[in-house]
């Protein structure tokens, strides 16, 4: 046994033994409250209890180990390795405990056990069957962190795992040496954050996310409960403001993930319908769902098993959330998901045993409960033991989507009269099932590359049954490899705004609708105000921001949305008689409005301003090309881009980041006086008087402009092209940065500029990332060297060079200046710029040889072409070229090599999106947040 | 006016719906039908992932295809020329090659990089057209953990 050197064992060993204690509490508070459900004896609900207690003591003692850990950069565990480093800012040690797949298990687990101890305090007489299924998952997720082997199966993964014990590491030498940690250099830093994570978003968004997927826990566990006590709607008070409080924590948790890649990342936008995003949306969209069919159910029971799906969908949907993310399933199709790293079979069986249990608590005979859950287990055991998992888990999800509908048949069937269509509660059922089949189609989308495991067992049958009946659909399935809709957000877009326009439609009226029957005079009477309203500022948008009939979907959701803003807005003091108390619900959904609204208009109307209007055209290529992203800057240059013109200033280096400084200039419309000429393509224009230019040529033309009959090329060139604005004052300087990583590689960071009304969002795309230096220049691109004779051309993107001659500069001043044994040899070029082809320059570079080795040069700078040749060396040959196939006959003259530096003005490439009315969705974000706060508040003191 | 109001109330009684077909049912047919709409819809939409051979017989037919980037090849990215595109070559899963026209600009550390997604087509010359890239580089999210002793 070795003694290794400074190690701190003692952390990864209480870490380990508070999991196995974690765990050990999660089993016994299962047990305890299991037993005290089903006995009523308070001795085993109190065991319970005191279970869960230090399962929640252990659970707060790993997070604490986790962060000593980290704390004090412990590199000998993986965790700490992997997650962190020395250079790391103090502020992000939060980050780097979640960023990796356990430390967010942990977080999850951490909300659990706080929200956990509420209920113990809370739930009443709930508590016992609440806490029963609560511990379960806490038993789950104690395993996903145990990390230990049974046989060879890995089991969990733990964060308190040694490098040197990591499975792929046990057996190398180095293990064996006792001062591993000082002698081998990685262990004296960690690999740290990835600088994309180190951000304030990054320590609050994940909390706030978690902590949105833990609440949806509480009316899972209560629905479990009324369905195991056979009250089934007794569970829905103390519940319902847990569900609430789900959907203001996970919509903020959502909300921030969104503001995050749009003030941080390079995304170029707040949402993008990735799978990830769409794995945390969807089960918020089903919490909404449920809880609105709370508040009906509440007061009388007509839509209960809808009621409970969505209940108990919604963690499921989380579950399979956490699944989709984290087992490596989705794999190439998104840009942000963790690598499965073996977590598969357990997350999958969590997943699995949930679907299970909610089934099995629907069914509402004892016998085909027994029956159900032999199948499953018989299920289980076929699948695994014979491997064909896949089989298995399509049988058990038919077996129970049977079950389910016997279980609705069975016992929720209504036979009381159906709502009446004037009344709230129909139309809340409505809006919740129309949100499901929202859900449903994003999971169905998500679920892409799901598909394909699923079809892949039935791949034979497939290419048969297609081989047998000439059937392409079935030889399409036989070999399916299905990748997501390329055209993503479109595909989405498709589906959701209907849903969207439904569901916020159903928002405007459903509070002026009155419980079972409503006065329907009245009620047109409340909204027609608001309707007429949105109708006209509808009418306007769609002047104003040009919506074509083709765009009517977004017509059509414009008003939706307007109406639900205003509708709401306008029941808090038509209805509620400006009384704030029960305004929780209607502020929420003017927020939810304004989101929705913010989104449709900045997205829709987003304007790519960074066009590319200098050179070649991409649509030469391919048809679906665009060239409306990017944008060249030479530095320096001042560039109309939008309604203002930019300019590039200059580089510079604060920390790891490299700041680009812009500066943007009004744009003010340019006057002309009798006289100025002005190009306009390849002729000459001269005023006829005094004018300010209109927005484009052809209309001031007739009135201002006298075509030039004669002129030169030269004046041609010297000539400035129209242009409509000239710059104005300076308004404004953004910063986007490159941040330099080496590690991770680089990240470029975005620099928005926010007006009320709109925002500029720029970030560059590409940039030379070296300074200016003793030795280096950082005006000009790096170098390029070509090989060349005399007599060859260089052709670069902008220009092309001939190399007329190479001569030894022989006048008498340089010879004296520098001595007999220097050499100074030049290179005569003639450089044509290929945008205007008749424009030729001139460039001599030169370079100093001393006794046969270059030392100095001067490159020739062409200002006009934004090009620099420098000569660096001259080399004379003699004998033959060689080819492929030997010498080439005929080139056996002497000849003059020389290589060429070539390199452009420094420049780089920006992308800048003006987003309109992107600060409507913000505040529709607070308000949506402290809408449902205030229902929230007003729930738990009732 | 009371009774002018009791008649412009439509309460509709279930009375009014036939027998056997009750509002809950219209619901139910119409949400399954817009739920099997979506999950075809979705299909319909998606995309096929297919290695070279395949896209280069279907010109012009859209597909992901998953490769690596070629570094012996070079990679071209004039910014000067246009500042949307990078051309370089890709070898896809099977080991064939192929030239790619990227419409983005050559993303950072692209020459790092351990794995593309490319979405796009095929044209009649052999080569690829490429509307976008998803790609992986080696430590971003993936785990690097080479303590070599």
């Amino acid at each position: 046994m070795t003694e290794y050197i400074g190690e701190h064992l003692w952390a990864g060993q209480l870490g380990q033994a508070l999991t196995v204690i974690s765990l050990v509490g999660a089993l016994l508070a299962t047990t305890g409250y299991y037993l005290g459900t089903r006995t009523a004896q308070a001795e085993w609900t109190s065991l319970g209890r005191l279970a869960f207690r230090m399962h929640s003591l252990a659970v707060l003692g790993i997070v604490g180990t986790l962060f000593v850990m980290l704390f004090n950069h412990w590199f000998e565990y993986d965790y700490v390795w992997k997650h962190s480093n020395l250079s790391m800012p103090m502020k992000y040690i939060a980050s780097c405990f979640w960023e990796g797949q356990e430390g967010s298990f942990l977080l999850w687990t951490f909300w659990h056990v706080v929200l956990g101890n509420v209920l113990i305090a809370r739930a009443k007489d709930w508590e016992g069957p609440v806490m029963t299924v609560f511990a379960t998952v806490q038993v789950f997720l104690a395993i996903m962190i145990l990390g230990v082997y049974v046989g060879d199966v890995r089991i969990g993964s733990s964060p308190f795992l040694l490098i040197r014990d990591l499975p792929e590491n046990i057996g190398l030498p180095w293990t064996a040496m006792p001062n591993y940690l000082s002698a081998i250099p990685q262990f004296a830093d960690g690999r740290g954050l990835n600088p994309l994570l180190q951000n304030y978003w990054m320590v609050i968004h994940p909390p706030a996310l978690f902590l949105g997927f833990a609440a949806t826990l509480v009316p899972f566990t209560f629905a479990i409960a009324g369905l195991w006590r056979k009250d089934r709607t007794g569970w829905i008070e103390p519940a319902l403001p847990w569900t609430f409080f789900g959907i203001m924590i996970l919509g903020a948790g959502i909300l921030m993930g969104g503001a995050w890649a749009y003030e941080a990342l390079s995304f170029g936008g707040f949402w993008a319908w990735d799978p990830v995003e769409n794995a945390s949306l969807v089960p918020w969209i089903t919490l909404v769902a449920a809880g609105h069919l709370m508040i009906v159910n509440k007061r009388k029971p007509t839509a209960l098993f809808s009621l409970f799906l969505l209940t108990l969908i919604t963690f499921v949907l989380v579950l399979y959330s956490t699944f989709l993310t984290r087992s490596g399933v989705l794999g190439d199709t998104s840009v942000h998901s963790f690598t499965g790293d073996g977590m598969l079979p357990g997350l999958l069986l969590f997943l699995l045993f949930y679907v299970g249990l909610s089934v099995v608590m629907l069914v509402p005979d004892k016998g085909q409960q027994r029956f159900y859950a032999a199948i499953s287990l018989a299920l289980l055991a076929i699948g695994v033991g014979l491997q064909v998992q896949v089989p298995a888990i399509l049988l058990f999800g038919a077996v129970s989507i049977g079950m389910l509908v016997s279980a609705y048949r069975q016992a929720f069937l209504s036979r009381e009269p159906e709502e009446s269509l004037w009344s709230r509660e129909f139309w809340l059922f409505i809006g919740s099932l129309v949100l499901l089949l929202s859900a449903m189609q994003i999971t169905f989308s998500t679920s892409v590359p799901v598909f394909n495991l699923l079809l892949e067992p039935f791949d034979k049958v497939f290419g048969w049954v297609g081989e047998k009946t000439g059937s392409t659909f079935f030889q399409g399935l036989a070999d399916a490899k299905l990748a997501p809709p390329g055209e993503a957000i479109a595909h989405y877009n498709k589906w959701q705004i209907p849903f969207a326009f439904i569901v916020t439609f159903l928002i405007a009226f459903g509070q002026y609708l009155r419980w079972k029957e409503t006065d329907v005079r009245k009620f047109r009477k409340q909204l027609a105000l608001s309707f007429l309203v949105s109708l006209a500022i509808t009418v306007a948008a769609v002047y104003l921001l040009k919506y074509r009939l083709a765009e009517l979907n977004l017509i059509a959701l414009f008003f939706a949305t307007v109406f639900a803003i205003l509708a709401n807005a306008w029941y808090v003091p038509s209805i509620l008689k400006g009384s704030l108390r029960n305004a929780g619900a209607s502020v929420a959904h003017v927020g939810f409005g304004l989101v929705l609204l913010g989104a449709l208009i900045s997205t829709s109307r987003q304007n790519e301003v960074s066009r590319n209007t200098r050179n070649m055209d991409l649509r030469f290529l391919n048809d679906g090309f665009n060239n409306s992203e990017d944008i060249l800057l030479y530095r320096g240059d001042t560039v109309l881009m939008g309604q203002h013109f930019v300019r590039y200033i200059a580089k510079r280096q604060e920390g790891v980041n490299l700041y680009y400084d812009m500066d943007y200039f009004a744009a003010v419309p340019r006057t002309y006086s009798v006289g100025d000429s002005v190009r306009v393509g390849d002729m000459l224009f001269v005023a006829k008087n005094a004018h300010q230019a209109g927005p484009n040529f052809l209309g001031d033309q007739p009135t201002n402009w006298t075509p030039l009959e004669e002129f030169t090329r030269r004046e041609l060139w010297h000539t400035r092209e129209w242009s409509a604005y000239a710059v104005g004052d300076r308004v404004f300087g953004l910063a986007p940065f490159v941040q330099l990583n080496p590690r991770f590689g680089n990240v470029a960071e975005p620099s928005t500029k926010h007006w009320a009304h709109r925002d500029l969002y720029t970030h560059v795309r590409y940039a030379d990332l070296t300074l200016a230096s003793d030795t280096a220049d950082d005006t000009w691109m790096p170098d390029r060297l070509y090989e060349k004779h005399v007599g060859d051309s260089i052709i670069t993107p902008t220009a092309m060079a001939i190399i007329d001659s190479v001569y030894i500069l022989k006048d008498s001043v340089t010879k004296r200046m520098l001595g007999d044994q220097y050499t100074v040899y030049a290179a005569q070029l003639r450089v044509r710029d290929l945008y205007q082809p008749d424009r030729w320059f001139e460039a001599r570079p030169l370079v100093i040889y001393a006794n046969g080795a270059p030392v100095m040069g001067k490159a020739a700078e062409l200002e006009g072409l934004r090009i620099k040749y420098g000569l660096a060396t001259v080399r004379f040959e003699e004998g033959p070229v060689m080819g492929h196939g030997g010498p080439i006959p005929g080139t056996d003259k002497p000849r003059i090599a020389i290589g060429l530096n070539v390199a452009e003005s420094e420049f780089l490439v920006l992308q800048a999106i003006v987003f309109p009315g992107i600060n409507i969705l913000w505040i529709g974000c607070v308000l949506l947040f402290v809408g449902t706060g205030m229902a929230v508040w007003q729930r738990v003191r009732q | 006016m009371e009774k002018n109001a009791d008649h412009t109330m439509p309460s509709y009684p279930n009375a009014q719906v036939p027998k056997g077909m009750k509002r809950s049912h219209i619901i139910a047919i119409v949400i399954i039908a817009v739920a099997i709409g979506a999950l075809v819809g979705s299909l319909y939409d998606s995309s096929t992932y297919a290695d070279l051979e395949q896209a280069m017989e279907n010109p012009g037919k859209e597909y992901h295809v998953v490769g690596t980037l070629d570094r012996s090849a070079e990679i071209v990215y004039e910014p000067s020329l246009n500042a949307s595109l990078t051309t370089f070559t890709m070898r896809d899963l099977t080991g064939k090659t192929c030239r790619v026209h990227l419409a983005k600009a050559k993303p950072q550390d692209f020459e790092r990089s351990e794995r593309l997604v490319l979405i796009g087509e095929a044209n009649e010359h052999g080569e690829f057209e490429a509307r976008d890239m998803l790609m992986k580089c080696p430590s971003k999210y993936n785990e690097e953990n080479k303590v070599n002793g």
